[in-house]
């Protein structure tokens, strides 16, 4: 066995819209390893949620993958039949979508929802018969407790709405974990949260981790929840991975200008009486891109070089960033 | 003085009910909103409004406007009562009150140009004598904000959330005001637009001498920029003091807790974690004694039958709890 359980080569996902050709993701590698947290930031529109729906398989018409490859836990998914795809979806990697409210079905009890993902799922069951629905019973109970919702058994009942936002998010992670998936992708599982809710998701998602010792990856636009809970971030700007690294030294020393600008922009109180340093300008149009530095109309470091597309570089161990300011023999 | 004073002031809705509802004799929910506050705001500072959602923010911002009527309660701005203005005498006074709404996309009317969003204010305060005059003072204040000349008669809907917010700003600062309230004017941005819009917010009230009650939810946004703070829930201050005070030095235990959830960049896993358990009250049913003991980790019997009283626990530093004399601390054990 070893120790990437994803590895995400060369992905580009594009949609065929009535205004032109969208790259939404264009040659993004990810990898994964057994165990471990990578949080996934960028701005809004940067590919972040397209990039881990193509790993699911789920990007829909006019959207497609058009090229990489995707390899998980040593298969190829592109490989697959959509079938043996759905297979992989509810039993190894499982993703909570970024609205909880509209990705539960409002019309199914929690507990029927639940249900179904084991039904599908879950080998361990009993055959059939009383036997298989008290199995499927139990584990529903245990997964909303291990979510943190008390008394479940009675909860089982209840439809999406009769829950608040915080709940709804943790049956979203509850249904995810059903089947003790080796990768949950989690796609802003705070964002429309309040902060002290938020903190409660995220120490569920943490726990429950080192407790199964599966893989995460955390969705998120909040650079302090990458900080506190993540590994390994992975930066997206328009479409492209711009820099990847262990966390910490990511936030400490990042090398891309687009995460120095992301780090001295972010108003918090270590920054009070300081001017924030704003990144002027807008991300570029996804439709008909330069091959140039997707940065470049917004970067205070441009140079003619950065005309040119740029790829991926090495930043040190384990580091990589794209930018013609990454020196390669850093390595 | 204080540039604003706001007493006792508080908002209670209606609650719909069916007309069975009506008929059966179900009795009429009223949601208190907004509960009992007093505040005040000096000249040029920034107060800042921080609270979960749902906790009366926005009521709170819009009631001191009486943009939404007041249930109770007396807002004074600059010696004059606001709350017992005439028609006339509030449309005076909303020239100098103003307002940035939360939400850049459903703030704009969709049918005006930019031109038109913004030179409303100059035509309702009869500001401008000539169409020209109009637009030669939106085209400044436009500038100012970072639109182009050429986006002036462009709708809404062609601009990014930032733009609009943008847009929002020049409308609210055509007038001239001297007060503004700011709620969450960057929550729904893009982080690297969201530091764009308080760089020029701070910028502006530098140089206009501007007063804000800037709301917002981020812990971080209002560390960096008020120089007071207020924070909310469920419709009451449970405690306000200096942003240092409130920062370092936090009294209530559920700004506590706030401050103890708030992920940092800067103190990634320094901070001790106080787990608050539950979910925010429904602000339909709110608890009784103090509101927050349904989630407090601290609460004991006193809490759950009187609602605590608001004390002075340092220099402009005030804080509601029944257990502040004890000086407790759900931060403590935390790494300086
Ligand atoms: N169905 C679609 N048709 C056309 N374009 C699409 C479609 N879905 C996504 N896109 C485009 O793909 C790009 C990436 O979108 P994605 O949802 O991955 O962004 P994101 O990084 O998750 O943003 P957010 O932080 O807002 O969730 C966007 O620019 C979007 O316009
Ligand atoms: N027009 C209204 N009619 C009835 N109830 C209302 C109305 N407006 C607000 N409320 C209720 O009053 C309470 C306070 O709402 P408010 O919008 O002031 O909160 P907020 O703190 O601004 O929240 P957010 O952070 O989500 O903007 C909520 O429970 C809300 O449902
Ligand atoms: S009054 Fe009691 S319940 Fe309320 S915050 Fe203080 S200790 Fe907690
Ligand atoms: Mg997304
Ligand atoms: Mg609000």
């Amino acid at each position: 066995m070893t120790q990437t359980l994803l590895d995400v080569r060369g992905l580009r996902t594009v949609f065929e819209t009535r205004a032109g050709r969208v790259c939404a993701v264009d040659g993004v590698d990810v990898t994964v390893q057994r165990g471990e947290c990578l949080g996934v930031v960028g701005e809004s529109g940067s590919g972040k949620s397209v990039t881990f729906s193509s790993v699911m398989g789920l990007v829909k018409s006019p959207g497609r993958v058009d090229e990489g490859t995707i390899s998980f836990d040593g298969r190829d998914l592109r490989a697959l039949s959509p079938a043996e795809m759905r297979a992989v979806r509810g039993r190894d990697i499982a993703m909570t979508m970024q609205d909880a409210l509209t990705a539960l079905n409002p019309a199914l009890t929690v507990g029927e929802q639940i249900a179904e993902v084991l039904e599908a799922h879950d080998e361990t069951l009993p055959p059939r018969g009383a036997a298989r629905r008290a199995a499927i019973r139990a584990k529903s109970v245990e997964m909303l407790g291990l979510v943190g919702i008390p008394s479940a058994e009675n909860r089982l009942r209840q439809y999406p709405h009769e829950f608040s936002g915080g709940m709804r998010q943790r049956i979203m992670i509850a249904i995810a974990l059903a089947c003790r998936p080796k990768l949950l992708i989690a796609d802003e599982p705070t964002t429309a949260l309040d902060v002290t809710i938020q903190a409660q998701v995220l120490e569920l998602i943490s726990d429950i981790r080192a407790r199964l010792g599966m893989s995460v990856v955390l969705i998120t636009h909040d650079l302090g929840v990458v900080a506190e809970h993540c590994d390994r971030v992975m930066v997206m700007y328009a479409g492209q991975v711009v820099e990847e690294g262990p966390t910490a030294q990511v936030i400490g020393d990042p090398q891309h200008p687009y995460t120095q600008g992301l780090l001295a922009s972010i108003p918090r109180p270590g920054l009070r009486g300081q001017p924030i340093r704003p990144i002027e300008g807008q991300v570029p149009d996804l439709i008909g891109l330069a091959p140039q530095c997707r940065f470049y109309s917004r970067c205070t470091r441009r140079t003619d070089a950065c005309l040119a597309p740029v790829e991926m570089r090495a930043a040190g161990p384990n580091r990589r960033a794209r930018c013609i300011l990454i020196e390669e023999d850093r390595a | 003085m204080s540039l604003l004073t706001v007493e006792n002031l508080s908002k209670h809705y209606e609650g719909r009910r069916s007309l069975v509802e009506r008929l059966t004799g179900v009795p009429q929910t009223v949601v208190r909103a907004v509960n009992g506050i007093d505040l005040t705001v000096e000249k040029g500072e920034i107060l800042g409004l921080i609270g979960e959602s749902g906790c009366g923010k926005s009521t709170l911002g819009r009631a001191i406007l009486r943009l939404h009527e007041p249930t109770t309660g007396k807002v004074t701005f600059d010696g004059t009562d606001v709350t017992a203005l005439d028609a006339a005498g509030l449309k005076a006074m909303r020239r100098r009150m103003q307002i940035i709404f939360q939400d850049p996309y459903a703030s704009l009317n969709p049918r005006r140009t930019v031109a038109q969003i913004v030179g409303l204010p100059l035509k309702l305060h009869g500001l401008a004598q000539t169409d020209d005059e109009a637009r030669a003072i939106v085209a400044r204040i436009c500038e100012r904000v970072g639109l182009k000349a050429n986006q002036l008669d462009r709708y809404p809907h062609q601009f990014s959330g930032g733009q609009r917010q943008r847009i929002g700003i020049a409308r609210a600062l055509v007038s001239n005001p001297e007060f503004i309230v700011c709620d969450e004017p960057v929550s729904a941005l893009d982080v690297s637009i969201q530091a764009q819009i308080i760089a020029l917010l701070l910028e502006l009230k530098r140089e206009m001498g501007l007063t804000y009650l800037f709301i917002s939810h981020d812990i971080s946004v209002i560390g960096y920029l008020a120089d007071r703070v207020a924070v909310m829930y469920l419709g009451e201050i449970v405690e306000m003091g200096p942003v240092e005070a409130i920062l370092a030095n936090p009294r209530h235990p559920y700004t506590q807790s706030l401050m103890s959830a708030v992920p940092e960049v800067d103190h990634a896993g320094r901070r001790a974690r106080v787990r608050l358990a539950g979910d925010l009250p429904s602000p339909l049913n709110p608890p009784a004694g103090c509101k927050f003991h349904t989630r407090c980790p601290l609460a004991v019997e006193a809490c759950r039958s009187r609602a605590p009283v608001t004390e002075t626990v340092g220099p402009g530093h005030s804080a509601a709890c029944h257990r502040l004399a004890e000086n407790l601390s759900l931060l403590e054990g935390t790494p300086a």
